[in-house]
């Protein structure tokens, strides 16, 4: 979120400063755990309407954003296929429900395939789905080269980067470290989980994701495997014959390694999939907290010179886009943009 | 609450709601939170397994509840063994401040059917280290006696296995149950897909209903709550004024006095 908010500040030609624990190249922050997915028509299996609104509006908008970095981002917009075993069938159904009760069933990107239009999109797929869902217009990027495409392009627009850097107060236009004091005319604060101690409503939601590399699988869209004990994602990373199996969601503020109960499952389920994982090497497994507001929605706070934004939750790559242009508007209207999201800002009274 | 629903025990608390639910599956805590107003519900049930208590990484979550008026009946879902269960009861009694234990030992991971052996013996086990247990059960008249003659005040079986919204799969089991367990209380536990489910299994004189997911994972959960909350009352309520007698021969509700007596046959 920090990183695509300041390249958007910097455009609009503010001078802009980045603290971050971090260092430039990698760090401990959700994002750099996210499996990328850009996919606000599947995220309506349990996320609220918001999601899909501003998550739509991202989905336009990176394709601008990769246009300016310059980078390969590792970006697809392939489509996510959305599947069932004949025994969950009724998982799949409840996805449709819900797809019809947010009136989102007749959207031209939202299309339903028979087992043989199935077999003809992703041939690789187990055979025993006779159906899916195809939303065509989901997409995915890779997360790392994205954070370190982001870096390059700040770190060449001449902004100051203080990295390794704890931040141990915000205020209303000052930053306070543990050395020393900033002044600024705007402080905007997306430290995520690590605005805990001054945002108590903040909880960690555990997430746990498996890197498999799989010469044997060729999957050319996002899988995502609906089953009533967890929600399967597949993302493949296609140059490297690598793929992103996620994730569980465990209200937990529990940064320890992968369970040996969540890697079974996460790896059995993906097995399920397509046989060819089974051969698959384990590359690595990742684990984190997103950061996460009682109503699992982002929300943009105003508090004088002070700006936090936070509860990203599990879609920081989904929404940021869209949240980074909507605060950029704000502040260049002499704060009197009115957002179309209307739940995305409040003020401190 | 609604004035028409009156007081009942469970265990050592005296409330008036008769419906129980779950706490997981919800689109946020928010919706949850605004889920078991919408319920009336008093007892709200918790798992702990998977939150790494040992850690209390749970915390930020369980305090969502843990401060609110509800009584919390935490459970030791995902157990598959009477140890792990065992274990996961004197964590949750740490973690809630409570001897409550919603105790469920998984036999069967494809159905998620109790284990009915594990679960005699882990009551025994529990009950003997001062613990209320509410032990998730089939609908078999003899495991219930056991777990009643093991010291269970209170049994759980189930409507229909976990999750799946089927409703009440075995009627006959379940009025059997009522009937020869008279002294004892009775929630059904698990299957409820629809309101009309917990609605029958309280006209059938059961205690009351614990379910989640038909709430949690309904398109409007607060809506569905209020439903349920509908449903249970009116169950009891039908059960307490005394549901009619089935006949197989129809009979006029309009007196019949002055019709031809070969009309009226």
């Amino acid at each position: 979120m920090g990183r695509l908010l300041a390249m958007q500040l910097i455009e609009s030609g503010y001078s802009v400063s980045i603290f971050d624990q971090d260092s430039i190249e990698s760090g401990s922050a959700a994002a750099y755990t996210a499996a990328g997915m850009l996919t606000p028509y599947t995220e309506l299996e349990s996320a609220e309407q918001p999601i899909y609104n501003m998550g739509l509006k991202s989905l336009k908008l990176w394709p601008k954003l990769i246009s300016t970095l310059q980078s390969d981002l590792g970006f697809q917009q392939q489509g996510t296929l959305v599947v069932a075993h004949n025994n969950d069938k009724a998982d799949f159904l409840k996805f449709n429900q819900q797809l019809n009760h947010k009136k989102i069933s007749s959207d031209n990107n939202v299309k339903r395939l028979s087992r043989t239009e199935l077999s003809e999109k992703e041939p690789e797929l187990n055979s025993s789905f006779d159906q899916a869902i195809y939303l065509e217009d989901e997409a995915w990027l890779n997360t790392q080269k994205t954070m370190q495409a982001l870096a390059k392009h700040l770190l060449g627009s001449g902004i100051n980067w203080y990295a390794k850097t704890h931040v141990s107060q915000v205020h209303s236009r000052k930053i306070t470290t543990l050395e020393k004091s900033y002044p600024f005319d705007w402080v905007i604060d997306t430290r995520g989980l690590g605005a805990k101690p001054q945002w108590q409503e903040l909880r960690g939601v555990r997430g746990e994701l498996v890197w498999l590399k799989a010469p044997e699988v060729k999957l050319t869209h996002m899988i995502r495997l609906m089953h009533p004990r967890y929600r399967l994602y597949v993302v493949p990373q296609l140059e490297d014959q690598l793929y992103i199996i996620g994730a569980t969601q465990i209200e937990s503020h529990d940064f320890s390694p992968i369970s040996v109960r969540s890697m079974m499952e996460l790896l059995s389920a993906s097995y399920a999939v397509h046989s060819g994982f089974g051969e698959a090497k384990i590359i690595q497994s990742q684990t984190n907290c997103r950061p996460a507001l009682r109503n699992n929605l982002p929300q943009v706070l105003i508090d004088n010179r002070l700006i936090k934004i936070n509860g990203l939750f599990r879609h920081g790559f989904l929404l940021a886009p869209t949240i980074a242009q909507e605060v950029t508007q704000w502040l260049n209207s002499n704060e009197s943009y009115q957002s179309p999201f209307q739940t995305l800002f409040s003020e401190v009274a | 609450m609604n004035p028409l629903s009156s007081n009942w025990q469970l265990a050592d608390k005296t409330i008036t709601s008769r419906l129980l639910i779950g706490t997981a599956l919800y689109p946020s805590p928010q919706i949850m939170q605004e889920a078991l107003a919408a319920s009336e519900s008093q007892i709200v049930t918790v798992s702990l397994r998977r939150q790494n208590p040992r850690e209390n990484s749970g915390e930020d979550f369980w305090s969502l509840i843990k401060n609110s008026q509800y009584h919390l009946l935490p459970n030791t879902a995902g157990c598959h063994s009477v140890k792990e269960a065992i274990t996961t009861a004197q964590m949750a009694r740490e973690v809630f401040d409570t001897n409550w234990i919603k105790l469920e030992v998984i036999g069967d991971q494809y159905n998620l059917q109790p284990d009915p052996l594990g679960l005699i013996e882990a009551s025994k086990e529990l009950i003997a280290q001062g613990f209320e247990v509410f032990p998730y059960c089939t609908d078999d008249l003899v495991i219930c006696e056991k777990l009643v003659a093991a010291g269970c005040r209170i049994l759980m079986p189930w409507g229909a296995p976990i999750g799946t919204g089927k409703g009440l799969i075995n009627p006959y089991a379940l009025r059997t149950l009522r009937h020869r367990l008279p002294e004892t209380t009775l929630i059904v536990d698990a299957g409820i897909g629809a309101p009309s489910h917990a609605s029958f299994a309280m006209e059938l004189g059961f205690d009351g209903v614990l379910l989640n997911t038909a709430v949690a994972e309904a398109c409007e959960p607060v809506k569905m709550a209020t439903a349920f909350s509908h449903a249970v009352q009116a169950g009891r309520l039908g059960f307490e004024a005394g549901l009619m007698q089935q006949r197989d021969m129809a009979q006029p509700s309009t007196p019949t006095l002055g019709t031809p007596f070969w009309h009226q046959t």
